[in-house]
């Protein structure tokens, strides 16, 4: 369970609403692929997780990978050559929920950084 | 950061902004909206309150669709231009902001920056002014404008110019309850 979700117990109506636009986001994903995001962002955060081992990987998921990492702390810096790069190997739509399942891992991560399940009294 | 659209508009005849290109994904468009209209639409945690998070993290975050959009909600509660302006570093000092407010704003930069920010007596301060179920909301919020700032910006959606712009507050979706 993510720290958002965790924080939510107390307020059933919006922790589901949450959840079914996490599991709408990711589910638009290959599963694998949504593993791997979720563990690069949160190996730059330091957080947990075994860095993920590129050298397996196959190229577009590796250029995925490599976008995602930019995610936390280098966003505005990301190019459009990078960008091109992961709509090429996952086509707009796919472009678009990767956009929001990466970004949302980031956010995951901030907040169980903060704390947020114990301050909101989880 | 690019202000050239990385991804098409889904929808004919309407240029690339976020919903129409969040439209390539109907159903996380309808997910998002009637979770972002249930977050707007809950009073556990004052509009006003909520929009003082998202303009900070709007500013710190490069996002300039998100720092020119206000919410009508906020604005009836109060949240004029003259304290907006106050939400910039250095906001410790305002005499605009209230402790509350100040209170956020630290929680916000941990949050959508550097955790380290809440320390000891920012966690304490956060904790004197909000209960545990308003902290739980705001950190969703929180969340979601970090998380929505970062898929504008790295979708190009910024815009090259934009006013300043009052929108009607997002709303309970009916059919999503």
């Amino acid at each position: 369970m993510s720290a958002i979700q965790e924080a939510l117990a107390g307020d059933p109506v919006l922790s589901q609403h949450f959840a079914d636009f996490r599991a709408k986001a990711e589910g638009a994903l290959d599963a694998g692929l949504v593993a791997l995001i979720r563990q690069a962002v949160a190996s730059v955060h330091g957080i947990d997780a075994v860095p993920v081992d590129d050298s397996a990987l196959d190229e577009g998921t590796r250029v995925c990978l490599a976008y995602a990492r930019r995610i936390p702390f280098e966003h505005t810096a990301i190019t459009n050559a990078e960008a091109a790069a992961v709509v090429a190997h996952l086509g707009e739509p796919g472009f678009v929920a990767f956009s929001v399942v990466t970004a949302l891992a980031d956010a995951e991560c901030r907040a169980a950084l903060v704390g947020l399940p114990e301050l909101a009294g989880a | 950061m690019s202000t050239i659209p990385r991804v098409s508009s889904a929808i004919p005849g309407e240029p690339a902004h976020f919903g129409s290109v969040l439209a390539h994904q109907p159903e996380i468009a309808q997910s998002f909206f009637a979770l972002y209209g249930r977050f707007w639409g809950s009073d556990v945690l004052a509009a006003r309150i909520k929009e003082v998070a998202r303009m900070r993290n709007a500013r710190v975050t490069e996002c300039g669709f998100c720092r020119n959009v206000r919410f009508d909600k906020a604005v009836a509660q109060g949240l004029g231009e003259e304290v907006l302006d106050d939400i910039t570093d250095g906001y410790e000092t305002s005499d605009k902001l209230t402790d509350t407010e100040k209170a956020v704003l630290k929680f916000t930069d941990a949050l959508i920056y550097d955790p380290a920010l809440l320390n000891g007596e920012a966690r304490a301060a956060l904790q004197r002014h909000l209960t545990p179920a308003q902290i739980a909301e705001l950190g969703l919020g929180v969340s979601l404008f970090l998380a929505l700032a970062k898929a504008l910006i790295t979708m190009g959606l910024e815009p090259e110019v934009m006013d300043r712009t009052v929108l009607p507050t997002p709303a309970v979706l009916e059919a999503a309850e």
